[in-house]
């Protein structure tokens, strides 16, 4: 194979500003983004509706604002875990079949830019927008908490919170690469949509269901063996962070409550004298979340790295 | 019949004796045929039959001593034995120039009186003497008219000098042992043996620091003076309360009770026996710490003895949550004197499976008869061994991505 010569990231940043600016100016996106900070804000109004009314004291007033759901809304967190991947997908999902469709493959190709620069930079456009989304709507939720709480978040508040915001942008760029990948993979933006989107079904509502039937299947518990029960919960726990739903509902639980002390089995005599419902310091909370983190953003990697194979190997010419 | 009606008159003779006896008595030395109105004359055979008839004024005590210028109260009695009602008025003669009197019944201010038939009327006297010579005796008579009759008692009255206030301090149980902490309560009894009241102020002579209170004995109220009457006796309870850092030894508490011209003192002693007092303190004064989950860590503790005895054998132990391993260098020091502290390093070394967070340890000082414990707050950080693991598990990512663009890339 001949070695061509430049880099082949020449282009990468005009492609990826070029894609962010189209996103950010299509209708798509618009819709989505609204129904997104239509439910984050009044999930957000609700929170703060119920922690003016509790007169009890608390040390991380701010990070009840994510936490704390009123009926018939559920959290912000909860709100994010559920639309982030739709926003992600609904970048994602026509990302380079879309351009086959539109007939401008070749015509973008024929371009001084490789193809790595292209799948490349549209993927950090798409997470360029998916990071200004974010931003936007974290700001929009500490403003309305200063606003309405009247209280200045603590310097321990906002270090969460930013963690926070880095697991809320690796989770939505694991869906984006699940799309890149479907959008490689299939020719029809309709096809690659309702493939990521049966992925996102599959772990968002089927996953929970799933997980205790496969451990079961996997490890059978013996009612004369107490350590079958325990490997028994260990397995479903495993199959159970396949899912980067699971991994994003533990990161927001162990960074947003800072009682949380592990995110897995414990047992009593692991909590024999210890002080339950002292807070966990920052960094030992991030600590508690980086096995987490590190897996998403390793299946990030590896999933654009499939796109990437997926799309350096395909025909364009046609 | 004869001799049966001697024996009667012998009788009556006794009778009106013992009346003359006492009637005289009290009318010191007048022919009872002056106090008693007369009878009628009876034969003497109707005498044997009759009790004794008559009006009679009398006191008991008819000559006495008081003091001069202070009131006197002389108790009166007006008998009438058998006869009609009688009006009786009342006037004193023979009293010195200066003297006031007065007469109640019932406590106003009196007359005349009527006794009726078999009656006694209690009547009182009241006396101011002027103030006059010491040792003078004066006498005066009370006079009752009745009709055509008088009554009449005669009294010795003396001025003498009075007795004054005598106050005696008497302690209990003078001397009490015990530790700083303990109370120190002496039972004294104070007694006036004067014939004077007095105000008694209770004044106390301890050691500096040493407080000592006043109390009456089972009461509440701390007292600095007390009324004392003559003759009277009180209770007091007197607590003494050492100070903290008193030294082992015996105190003397010097307690005086002064009133008037009269003063008493009696001496208590404190006996107070050492003690030790450990006292236990984190590694610079705090009661908390970090500590990494499998790794030791060391706390230097602090053991001071604030108490007044050295502490002997001190011993320290911990009770650490399962799991965990706490060892003491040294494991046990074998004196620490009064004042001083020892520093001693507590190796503390949480299990490998603990979760990040607080725990308590309890950390314990044990001396003879001196003991200290503190809930010692421990952090337990997680190893960041897995923080590495996950930065490998994106390097594996990247080595892949990297491999596929070696692989496929510029193309």
């Amino acid at each position: 194979m001949p070695q061509r010569e430049g880099s082949p990231f020449t282009g990468l940043a005009t492609v990826a500003l070029k894609e962010a600016a189209d996103h950010m100016t299509s209708a798509r996106i618009h819709l989505v983004m609204l129904l997104v900070l239509l439910t984050a804000v009044g999930a957000v109004y609700a929170a703060i509706g119920q922690i003016t009314a509790t007169v009890s004291e608390d040390q991380f007033l701010f990070l009840r604002l994510f936490t704390t759901a009123q009926e018939p809304l559920p959290s912000f967190v909860a709100f994010l875990g559920f639309l982030l991947p739709l926003v992600a997908i609904a970048l994602g999902f026509d990302a380079i079949n879309g351009e086959y469709n539109r007939r401008t493959m070749s015509r973008i190709l024929s371009q001084p830019i490789y193809r790595d620069a292209l799948l490349t930079g549209k993927f950090l456009g798409c997470l360029i927008v998916i990071a200004i989304c974010l931003l936007v709507l974290w700001l929009l939720v500490i403003g309305l908490g200063i606003l309405l709480v009247g209280l200045p978040p603590s310097a321990e508040e906002i270090l969460r919170g930013l963690a926070f915001l880095l697991a809320s942008f690796v989770y939505a760029g694991v869906w984006l690469a699940v799309a890149m990948v479907f959008s490689t993979i299939f020719r029809s933006p309709a096809t690659s949509a309702l493939a990521t989107l049966t992925v996102w079904l599959l772990f968002t509502i089927f996953w929970p269901m799933l997980s205790p039937l496969i451990a079961g299947a996997i490890a059978p518990v013996d009612p004369f063996d107490p350590m079958t029960a325990v490997d028994r919960v260990e397995v479903e726990r495993a199959i159970a962070r396949i899912s980067p739903n699971t991994l994003f509902g533990e990161m927001t639980l162990a960074i947003l409550n800072p009682e949380t002390r592990s995110l897995g089995l414990v047992f009593a005599n692991q909590l024999s004298q210890a002080v339950i419902g002292a807070p966990l310091p920052a960094s030992q909370s991030l600590m508690l979340i980086w096995p987490q983190l590190a897996c998403m953003i390793a299946a990030l990697l590896v999933l654009f790295t499939a796109a990437y194979v997926s799309f350096q190997r395909q025909e364009i010419r046609a | 019949m004869i001799p049966a009606h001697a024996f009667f008159a012998r009788k009556t003779l006794i009778k009106s004796l013992s009346a003359t006896f006492v009637v005289g008595g009290l009318l010191l030395g007048t022919s009872s045929a002056l106090a008693q109105t007369a009878p009628a004359p009876q034969p003497p055979g109707a005498a044997v039959e009759q009790e004794l008839q008559g009006l009679w004024l009398t006191t008991p005590y008819p000559a006495f001593f008081a003091q001069p210028g202070e009131e006197v109260d002389i108790g009166l009695s007006l008998a009438n034995k058998g006869l009609p009602p009688q009006r009786v008025e009342f006037a004193i003669s023979g009293l010195p120039e200066g003297w006031q009197w007065e007469i109640e019944g019932d406590g106003k201010r009196v007359g005349a009186a009527i006794a009726a038939s078999d009656q006694t009327i209690d009547l009182s006297l009241k006396l101011t003497p002027a103030e006059g010579a010491v040792g003078d005796t004066y006498q005066f008579t009370i006079t009752g008219k009745s009709g055509n009759q008088t009554l009449e008692l005669p009294i010795a009255l003396t001025l003498a000098e009075t007795q004054p206030a005598e106050l005696t301090l008497k302690p209990e149980l003078p001397a009490l042992r015990g530790t700083v902490r303990s109370t120190f309560d002496y039972q004294v009894e104070i007694a006036n043996d004067g014939q004077e009241d007095t105000v008694v102020n209770l004044l106390a002579e301890a050691a500096p620091g040493f407080q000592v209170t006043f109390k009456e004995r089972y009461g509440s109220q701390e007292l600095t003076s007390i009324p004392l009457a003559a003759g009277e006796k009180k209770n007091l309870s007197v607590t003494v309360k050492a100070p903290e850092n008193a030294q082992a030894g015996q105190y003397p508490v010097m307690v005086r009770a002064a009133g008037g011209n009269a003063a008493a003192e009696t001496q208590l002693v404190l006996d107070i026996t050492g003690q030790a007092e450990l006292a236990l303190a984190g590694p610079g004064g705090r009661l908390s710490g970090d500590a990494t989950a499998g790794e030791q860590r060391t706390f230097n503790f602090t053991v001071e003895n604030r108490g007044t005895a050295p502490a002997r054998a001190v011993k320290f132990s911990a009770s650490p949550p399962s799991g965990w391993n706490v060892e003491f260098n040294p494991e046990e020091i074998a004196e620490i004197p009064a004042g001083e502290s020892a520093e001693v390093a507590v190796n503390m070394t949480p299990s490998d499976q603990a979760i990040a967070g607080d725990y308590v340890v309890t950390v314990r000082a044990n001396g003879d008869g001196a003991s200290d414990n503190e809930s010692f707050r421990v952090t337990v950080r997680t190893s960041t061994i897995w923080g590495v693991t996950g930065l490998g598990v994106i390097a594996a990512a990247v080595m892949v991505l990297g491999f596929a663009v070696t692989r496929y890339g510029r193309r």
